[in-house]
């Protein structure tokens, strides 16, 4: 399968958030404002690409060849909580405008769904060590997407005449839907895997 | 106590109980499991050779494997385990062949992920019927009958999860050409 | 009904502080595997065994941990217990295993379970804890199914697979598929604010 494909399918045919409904969590949270959804979305991307390359070597080169499957769940989990906080610490020190931008968002990631979630798909379709980066790449790249283009509506949202019990979460998760609605148009774009 | 210390000891306490447990909850359940995998072999080869009444499996690759199926000590067919991307997730699933690798004799779905109600009809025996006496290289058609022997009929709704099953159908049948013909 | 008395901490979780219309906790799961009845429980039963077993260990060894790693041991302690569910389904119920796929193991990263054990396990005693995550379960567990039922019924004609609607009802197939799944719940937690509102 080419790496063209895995991309387009994950940022858009099957993005994380709107056809997976991994990382719903921050999705509802964060989503109110632009800014904030685009940093939230890199600090996604970057510590997805990182999981990506070390869970695939945690599988196929220590879990795997010491028959422990079973530990896999635990291994990934803390490999990404550790990878959290290992990414807080460097980054404080070695590039403190980017810890700056991003510093805020890290600790929520450890519980954002849709970074286990990558590892465990990836995990399930035999990706090579190339296509497993590319793929946790390009679900973090979905997952700013549809942030991005859900805070921008949010922010128009605060104009518009809601019925009462339906702000906040209510309108949210319909909007949601909508939004899920027109990504189904793009599964035309890839024929078969 | 110094409370670094506290620390390494309580996490590697948890570990360590953690790892135990499930080495120990995994090897009471790991029989089971295999039992399952192979009843659910043994069901998808009865289906896809019919008449089969013993088989042996031959490894192709780590996710690919053939079955040879024989029925009074003589071969009555090949049946190939393989698994691809579909929609949503992989696809699982068996073909047979007959004895002379001429036309299949029969497809079962074992497992997907596939869109309930839309995708997931590819499990639906109408769907899996039409494989059946075709010749691969296969391929999809929609919003039209099938003409000839390679066509089969997309699923309204679902043509890329016909077209993936389909796909892999037809590399089922490239391995085993493949590994029938190493063997020679 | 006390706040602190048992009787309260097991009501709150299935209506007052429910767990998904309320704290919006667990979307993931919640919308990804109800799209039919069976499912649903299926998930909700996997759920508060987790949280269950997780809560009952987390606050007998409470006073056990530091607070500096507090995350990482809780963590290690659900990831077990998933685990442990997840070979429990594979070896006595394949089907329902591979029917909620890889949302067993994303049982892990439910905010649920991982905020019971921070908001309550690790400052209650066990009996509470049991309590109160008996509580939340089930609250996630009657959702899951409302849902579950809803998306079922109208997008299939039929619930825990039988037939409920006549052949006069044309399947909305939208209900089974993601946007289904976000608008459905999107209603149902509007549901939820405008009874609290008038009672």
């Amino acid at each position: 399968m080419s790496l063209l494909i895995i991309i387009i399918a994950t940022v858009l045919v099957n993005n994380f958030v709107l056809s997976y409904f991994l990382g719903i969590c921050p999705f509802l949270g964060v989503s109110g404002k632009a800014s904030s959804a685009i940093g939230m979305g890199f600090a996604v991307t970057f510590v997805m690409t990182l999981t990506a390359a070390i869970t695939w070597l945690i599988k196929y080169k220590v879990l795997l060849p010491f028959h422990l499957p079973f530990l896999e769940y635990v291994s990934f989990i803390l490999v990404i909580a550790s990878l959290v906080q290992f990414v807080e610490m460097f980054l404080k020190k070695s590039v403190p405008g980017l810890y700056r931008a991003l510093g805020i968002y890290l600790p929520l990631i450890t519980t954002n769904c849709a970074i286990l979630g990558m590892a465990l798909l990836g995990s399930l379709r035999h990706y090579n060590f190339i296509e497993n980066l590319v793929f946790g790449f390009g679900a973090g790249i979905g997952f700013t997407l549809a942030l991005v283009i859900m805070a921008g509506i949010r922010e128009e949202l605060e104009f518009a005449d809601v019925p009462k019990p339906l702000q906040g979460a209510g309108i949210t998760l319909i909007l949601a839907g909508l939004l899920a609605l027109a990504f189904m148009g793009f599964s035309g774009m890839i024929s078969g895997g | 106590m110094k409370l670094e210390f506290k620390m390494i000891a309580v996490l590697t306490a948890i570990a360590l109980a953690s790892g135990g447990i499930l080495a120990y909850t995994y090897v009471s359940a790991i029989d089971s499991i295999e039992k399952n995998n192979e009843e659910a072999k043994k069901k998808a080869v009865t289906k896809v050779l019919p008449g089969v009444q013993e088989y042996k499996e031959v490894k192709i690759d780590n996710h690919t494997s053939y079955f040879i199926g024989r029925k009074d000590d003589e071969v009555i067919g090949y049946a190939v385990l393989t698994e691809g991307s579909g929609f949503q997730g992989m696809i699982k699933l068996m073909v047979g062949f007959d004895r002379d690798v001429t036309k299949i004799t029969g497809l079962e779905i074992l497992e997907n992920v596939e869109t309930p109600g839309l995708g997931n009809r590819i499990t639906e025996d109408w769907f899996k019927e039409q494989f059946k006496d075709r010749m691969p290289e296969l391929c999809v058609v929609k919003g039209r009958k099938p003409e000839n022997e390679h066509e089969i009929m997309a699923i309204t709704g679902a043509t890329i999860s016909s077209k993936a099953v389909t796909k892999i159908v037809n590399q089922a049948f490239e391995k085993l050409k493949k590994a029938l013909g190493g063997e020679e | 009904m006390k706040k602190g008395s048992a009787s309260y901490e097991f009501v709150k979780g299935l209506w007052k502080e429910n767990p998904v219309l309320v704290m919006l906790l667990g979307m993931c799961p919640t919308l990804a595997v109800s799209n039919s009845a069976i499912n649903g429980v299926a998930m909700g039963l996997a759920v508060i065994f987790v949280l269950v077993m997780s809560s009952l260990i987390v606050s007998a060894i409470r006073k056990l941990i530091p607070s500096e790693v507090r995350i990482p041991s809780f963590i290690v302690v659900i990831a077990t217990f998933v685990t442990m569910t997840d070979l429990f389904f594979k070896a006595k119920y394949p089907d329902i295993s591979k029917a909620l796929g890889p949302f067993i193991p994303l049982i892990i990263v439910n905010c649920i379970i991982l905020a019971r054990q921070e908001a309550f396990a690790s400052k209650n005693s066990v009996g509470l804890s049991l309590v109160d995550a008996l509580g939340m379960g089930l609250g996630f567990t009657w959702v899951l199914f409302l849902l579950g039922s809803i998306r079922e019924i109208l997008g299939f004609g039929t619930w825990f697979g039988h037939r409920v609607l006549g052949s006069w009802f044309h399947p909305l197939i939208v209900m089974i598929l993601p946007p289904g799944a976000f608008i459905t719940l999107g209603v149902l937690v509007g549901l939820k604010n405008m009874i609290k509102k008038e009672s």
